[in-house]
């Protein structure tokens, strides 16, 4: 009997031991390495943040006195799931943000509703400055779409930093190789075109595109741009208009050729292809990201985190990521930032209605 | 054989310590979140990825790659013990594993399962390190039609997992059915269901569902017994016993094939190897009433399959930069934090680290391999804990995994919910399995579905047209037909012997 409640309590001992280890693990794990010296930059949901709270309020009592913002760790909410693009920049950023910052910014994913949840969860949360959020386009489609009553007004901008334009991408041995031949083909043959989704900027893309040079499509959503991008390789659908950095690879295999991009410039991956607009077709569709914060929170509060984003999205790493990513970098600062996503929302508020989703 | 060379040469570089430190690591986080119930691979390399900022790429895929296999040895240990998968791919196991466990021999499942893993692991790395790139042209024929095809196929042998009474199995397969339209509609993006919750859109998550409807349920009917003092099965030996070695190593054979091809094509989830590996030994072996009862190839094909699955699933990431599931999608993520785009240039630009990751992957089966053997024995005699002490661990672990999905309470009600549906549904012995897959499967099939509709403009014939969507379809009605065939045979002779009574 005694041997057996010895193993029991051992086991107890155990279980709990572990999962106090996998609480704290987050803020020990990281003492190894990095340069950054931020302790909890792994938000586990299971140590809650008195665990990083703690260790940050040590770190501000050992720094300075001085009650300036920020006093402890940051929230930063990715809408979307971790090892996506999104969640990949956030990321990335948050590590550079820390740098300048001298505070821990820990990236937490909610996901859910096509970013739906992410997004009202900031914009419930205080507007103390110590939760801000990543947005991509789909905050300014939200609306539109009927997904929820989401729109800019909601919010504070503090910065933009990424621009993804979308391209046109076909199979290696279409009978078509520019974007007129294109164009041509669609007018008289009903092309099927992949996208990431009903709804999402690849197939709000296409949509424009196809208003603009007048051809009709069928749209066939997937889960996302790469299974779009792989059905689009074995030969099972036309066409997809997603980003360049989700086809990249798929061009480098010879598997895929790119026609034109939705941008202002052409890409500097692939600086022979041409874009819509030289081609004569006045369509800029292109997916971005920035940081948003509750509306109400204090200016002085959004200028420190605009310039915290502004030198990590400047950082060598930031660059080398959006290259190899086939992204570009922009940034645009605050109230140039809402205006710009006012704007936007303002287009799709006139395009997506159009589109016969719903 | 220069890939041979080059595989030497990535061993030589996954043998430095630091290396195989990481290594280590990663296995060993991989399996305990394997055996925490919702806490995913997914969440855990999701959380490592910043801890790996500071370290070379090379260890830093080592470790975070470790993550992803192990989590497939961890998923076991849960199922077995105590009927709650870890994940998806661990329903199957819970079906032969936890019979086995009742009957003391929760040793011999792990180990089995241990070996099979292993097994399945080494040889769908060494088919990913030497005819990978040939075997991912083949797999991007699979298109929208050849999806749909292979999910009926599934959906037809879950119908064979029916058990007893077809009937209940049924209503808990469109019980299944009923809760993946929950969501939004793939195509139109029109929301069903939801009833304006923004955490229906969706859908609801199937491991909290799985937790639910196995985990908590569990408990609740535990607890009925919970008082009475009854003999707890003494916990015998590690391994099969002699008769049963030769059927267990076929089961793993066929297990590592079926793993192997489905992780090729891009999308599939692991448990549709699973599913097929217990489908495929239930109807090939001679007596099929083993099976639900404590069946040991139950336990070595599936879990062989879905590390068979995990090894190869890396090839369509490997030569194509494709992600097949979420998991490989953060590691893809981390690759291209690290400065490495995967696809097809890899193999030809970075070498030597596509070897050295290869190479380390063999190693982290070994290392889970050794680890895994002696502390199987350890793990059964957690079986042996007293319910009123293993209960509330257990809930505090699958409460704390359903929370870390979404960082929400949502999901841990969401599972509440479906604990206590599964514990009438057990009451009123109505089979839990074809719940869970049925929604698995059939998310994937009715987007592939409408996908291969608009593809082929609404011309259903179209699909035979295609050879393999043609001959999965085929094979599919083969064993549907099959199958209702031999229940009804089972019926009549059920029925003429309770009339000679």
């Amino acid at each position: 009997m005694k041997k057996k409640k010895t193993l029991t309590g051992f086991i107890v001992v155990m279980l709990v031991l572990f999962l106090a280890a996998c609480g704290s693990s987050g803020s020990s794990g990281s003492s190894g390495s990095s340069d950054s010296g931020s302790g909890g930059n792994s938000g586990t949901s299971a140590s809650t943040s008195s665990n990083s709270g703690s260790q940050a309020s040590q770190q501000s009592e050992a720094k300075d006195t001085a009650s300036k913002y920020p006093e402890r760790e940051i929230q930063l909410i990715v809408p979307f799931a971790a090892g996506g693009a999104s969640d990949s920049i956030s990321r990335i950023i948050a590590k550079g943000m820390e740098e300048h910052l001298q505070k821990p910014v820990v990236v937490v994913n909610k996901t859910g509703g096509t970013g739906g949840v992410g997004l009202s969860f900031v914009e419930a949360s205080a507007n103390d400055g110590y939760i801000m959020g990543y947005t991509p386009v789909e905050l300014t489609m939200h609306k539109p779409l009927g997904l929820s009553e989401l729109e800019p007004s909601k919010f504070e901008f503090i910065a933009q930093v990424t621009k993804i334009p979308a391209a046109v991408t076909v199979p290696i041995d279409a009978p078509y190789n520019t974007l007129e031949e294109f164009v041509e083909y669609a007018r008289n043959n009903k092309l099927t075109v992949g996208s990431s989704g009903a709804g999402s900027i690849w197939h709000v893309a296409a949509a424009a595109f196809g208003q603009a040079a007048g051809f009709e499509f069928n749209h066939v959503p997937f889960d996302g741009a790469a299974p779009a991008v792989t059905a689009l390789m074995g030969g099972h659908i036309d066409v997809v208009m997603v980003s360049v950095g989700e086809v990249k690879s798929g061009i480098e295999a010879g598997k895929l050729k790119l026609l034109g991009v939705m941008s202002n410039e052409r890409d500097p991956n692939f600086p022979d292809v041409p874009t819509l607009k030289e081609a004569g077709y006045d369509v800029e569709i292109a997916g971005w990201g920035g940081f948003i914060l509750p509306k109400g929170t204090p200016q002085d509060i959004i200028d420190i985190l605009a310039e915290a984003i502004e030198k990590a999205a400047q950082s060598d790493e930031f660059k080398e990521f959006t290259q190899k990513q086939g992204m570009l970098m922009e940034y645009k600062k605050g109230a140039e930032f809402k205006e710009f996503a006012e704007s936007q929302f303002q287009f799709f508020s006139e395009l997506i209605p159009t589109m016969g989703l719903k | 054989m220069d890939s041979l060379m080059q595989l030497l040469g990535g061993f030589e570089t996954a043998l430095s310590w630091w290396n195989l430190f990481y290594c280590l690591v990663g296995v060993t986080v991989g399996m305990l979140v394997g055996v925490l119930p919702g806490l995913g691979p997914a969440t855990a390399t999701a959380l490592l990825i910043p801890i790996t900022f500071g370290m070379d790429p090379i260890s830093a895929i080592i470790m975070l790659a470790g993550i992803y296999y192990g989590g497939m040895y961890g998923g076991t240990i849960t199922s077995v013990l105590i009927n709650t998968p870890g994940e998806a791919a661990s329903v199957i196991t819970c079906l032969d594993g936890y019979p086995l466990a009742k009957q003391g021999r929760a040793g011999v499942a792990l180990g089995v399962a241990a070996i099979g893993s292993f097994i399945g692991g080494t040889i769908s790395i060494i088919g990913l390190a030497f005819i990978g790139p040939a075997l991912a042209e083949w797999a991007l024929k699979f298109g929208p039609p050849e999806f749909f095809a292979l999910m009926l196929f599934g959906l037809v042998m879950v119908v064979g997992l029916m058990g007893r009474s077809l009937i209940r199995g049924l209503i808990a397969a469109f019980l299944g059915l009923i809760l993946s339209l929950v969501g939004l509609d793939p195509v139109s993006g029109a929301q069903r269901f939801t009833f304006g919750q923004p955490f229906l859109l969706e859908g609801f998550d199937i491991v909290t569902i799985t937790m639910g409807l196995f985990g908590i349920s569990e408990i609740l009917l535990g607890m009925e017994s919970m008082y009475k003092t009854g003999e707890l099965p003494k916990v015998k030996g590690l391994l099969p016993r002699r008769d049963e070695w030769k059927p267990t190593m076929k089961a793993i054979g066929r297990g590592t094939a079926l793993g192997f091809v489905s992780g090729l094509v891009p999308g599939t989830s692991s448990t549709i190897p699973a599913l097929l590996s217990y489908s495929l030994e239930r109807q090939i072996a001679k007596d099929k009433s083993r099976f639900g009862k404590g069946a040991i190839e139950g336990v070595a094909g599936p879990e062989t399959a879905n590390n068979a699955y995990c090894g190869s699933a890396l090839i369509p990431l490997f030569t194509l930069g494709i992600p097949s599931s979420p998991t490989i999608a953060i590691l893809l993520g981390a690759f291209i934090m690290h400065g490495l785009t995967p696809g097809p240039t890899l193999f030809m630009e970075n070498p030597n680290f596509v070897w050295a990751i290869i190479a380390s992957m063999f190693i982290g089966n070994l290392i889970l391999l050794i680890m895994n053997l002696p502390l199987a024995g350890m793990w059964a005699k957690v079986a042996l804990v007293p319910p009123k002490l293993l209960y509330p661990i257990i809930l505090l672990i699958t409460v704390l995994g359903a929370y870390s999905i979404n960082n929400s309470l949502w999901d841990v009600g969401v599972m509440y919910a479906f604990g206590i549906i599964g514990y009438f549904m057990k009451k009123l012995d109505i089979p839990m399995a074809p719940v869970v897959l049925t929604i698995v499967l059939s998310k994937l099939m009715e987007t592939s579905l409408t996908q291969s509709m608009t593809i082929f403009e609404g011309n259903m014939f179209a699909f035979f047209q295609r050879p393999i969507s043609a001959t999965l379809i085929v094979l599919s009605i083969v064993v549907l037909i099959f199958s209702v065939f031999a229940e009804v045979k089972n019926k009549k002779s059920a029925l003429a012997g309770d009339i000679e009574m």
